[in-house]
């Protein structure tokens, strides 16, 4: 099992931004993070915000990922995101203008409130990421 | 001499025109092409969107989602209709803009209907036909960006989960194959089954997948998910099938333009011989009467 790979693919709406074999991987599920080696069992999950740290033959790479899903199925690994930004690209202005509009959302009724949460939630993560 | 000079200013005319045109044509490819791939490399997310969906519906679980349901009284509705910003595309806006119009008048009876228009050509056609268009959008050229129809996507799920809204249509023009575009009027909400296509999952081997969280509440997140990569397929494939549109009459446009320019030119030599015809004859008949 040792010399297996897994097939990771990183898909967004509007295109296919990551598709290379890597030997293993670290993001946020929805309560916390998640490690994944060849040979995991088959999963299908709801994906967090946050950094997601592939580990490839020529490197280690990172994502800051933006919600979304995952499937495990055999070998591939395929996360379903909205956007996945190469870390290098986060830029800390953007992220503190993402936090400081998330803030000012309003938080009156309970959706509205959790869509706030939400929101800060994933701009804090941004910023974590940002440099 | 007068008429000659006049064809020779219009052959010059027309030539200029098909230059452009040619170019206009060879723009539109290259644009086509682009959009086209960004269309098939957003297919890739709404097949895995599909395809988890149908893990999911093996479970055998029965769950509600505020958008897959139908509201029992209809009162607000939304029309959305996608046109181009330019024109020079031949019939690509008035053939969306005609069941566009069908549509509304039909919603308009029965429903609380408010218009909201994409590019500049329709708007300017709605605003002739003074129909109020309660928003509009003519930031989305030939790349539309997911960023931005999220916003607009994000904002009808508000409003149809406060019950603010209760039906959506959308008028767009869709890709079938490079040869085949129809405009088309469908109803986005409520979502009628976000599974597609997954009949043929069936004969697959079934795996054993662990939820997590729950295979319910990962298809509650899968619902909006899917029905942004609808609307956002929407405006792809109407920024294809208007660059196919923009390509097509322009190529008709430089056709046309060559026969004009070999017809012209046909009647320019003929100006240019009967005048020498007639200048010819002039001087002949001018010597003949200082002979005599």
């Amino acid at each position: 099992m040792a010399d297996k790979q897994l097939q990771l693919v990183i898909v967004t709406p509007e295109r296919t931004v990551f598709d290379e074999p890597a030997s293993a991987l670290r993001f946020p599920l929805f309560d916390g993070q998640i490690g994944i080696l060849p040979g995991r069992a088959p999963l299908v999950g709801r994906l967090g915000y946050g950094e997601l740290k592939v580990t490839t033959a020529s490197g280690e790479k990172s994502f800051f990922i933006d919600g979304g899903f995952v499937q495990v199925k055999g070998p591939v690994v395929s996360i379903l995101t909205a956007r996945a930004i190469p870390t290098a690209d986060v830029k800390r202005s953007d992220a503190e203008e993402a936090l400081k509009k998330a803030s000012a959302l309003p938080g009156t009724t309970e959706q509205q409130a959790s869509t706030k949460a939400r929101e800060i939630e994933r701009a804090r993560r941004l910023l974590t990421l940002a440099h | 001499m007068a008429k000659a000079r006049a064809i020779v200013k219009r052959l010059k005319a027309v030539k200029n025109i098909r230059k452009i045109t040619k170019t206009m044509e060879l723009i539109a490819t290259a644009r086509f092409k682009k959009a086209m791939d960004r269309a098939t490399e957003a297919a890739a997310y709404t097949k895995k969107i599909s395809e988890i969906v149908a893990d999911l519906s093996a479970t055998n679980l029965t769950f509600t989602h505020p958008l897959l349901k139908a509201h029992e009284t209809q009162t607000n509705g939304i029309l959305l209709i996608l046109t181009s910003n330019r024109g020079l595309c031949g019939g690509y806006n008035g053939a969306v803009l005609r069941p566009a119009l069908a549509r509304q008048k039909e919603l308009k009876g029965s429903l609380n209907l408010s218009v909201e228009c994409s590019g500049r050509r329709g708007l300017a056609f709605l605003k002739y036909q003074q129909i109020n268009v309660t928003e509009q959008f003519t930031n989305f050229e030939d790349k539309p960006g997911y960023d931005e129809v999220e916003a607009i996507a994000n904002r009808y799920i508000e409003l149809y989960c406060s019950g603010k809204l209760d039906r959506l249509d959308i008028a767009y023009t869709k890709f079938e194959s490079v040869s085949r575009q129809r405009p088309v009027v469908e109803t986005l909400l409520p979502i009628g089954s976000i599974g597609g296509a997954a009949g043929s999952t069936a004969t697959e081997k079934k795996i054993d997948y662990e939820f997590l969280p729950s295979a319910g509440e990962i298809l509650e997140e899968i619902v909006p998910a899917a029905f942004k990569a609808r609307l956002f397929k929407c405006f792809l494939d109407a920024a294809v099938s208007e660059q196919i549109a923009r390509r097509v009459a322009m190529k008709a446009a430089t056709e046309n333009a060559g026969d004009m320019i070999k017809s012209l030119s046909m009647q320019y030599n003929r100006a240019r011989q009967s005048q020498i015809t007639s200048e010819l004859s002039e001087i002949i008949g001018g010597a003949a009467a200082l002979e005599a």
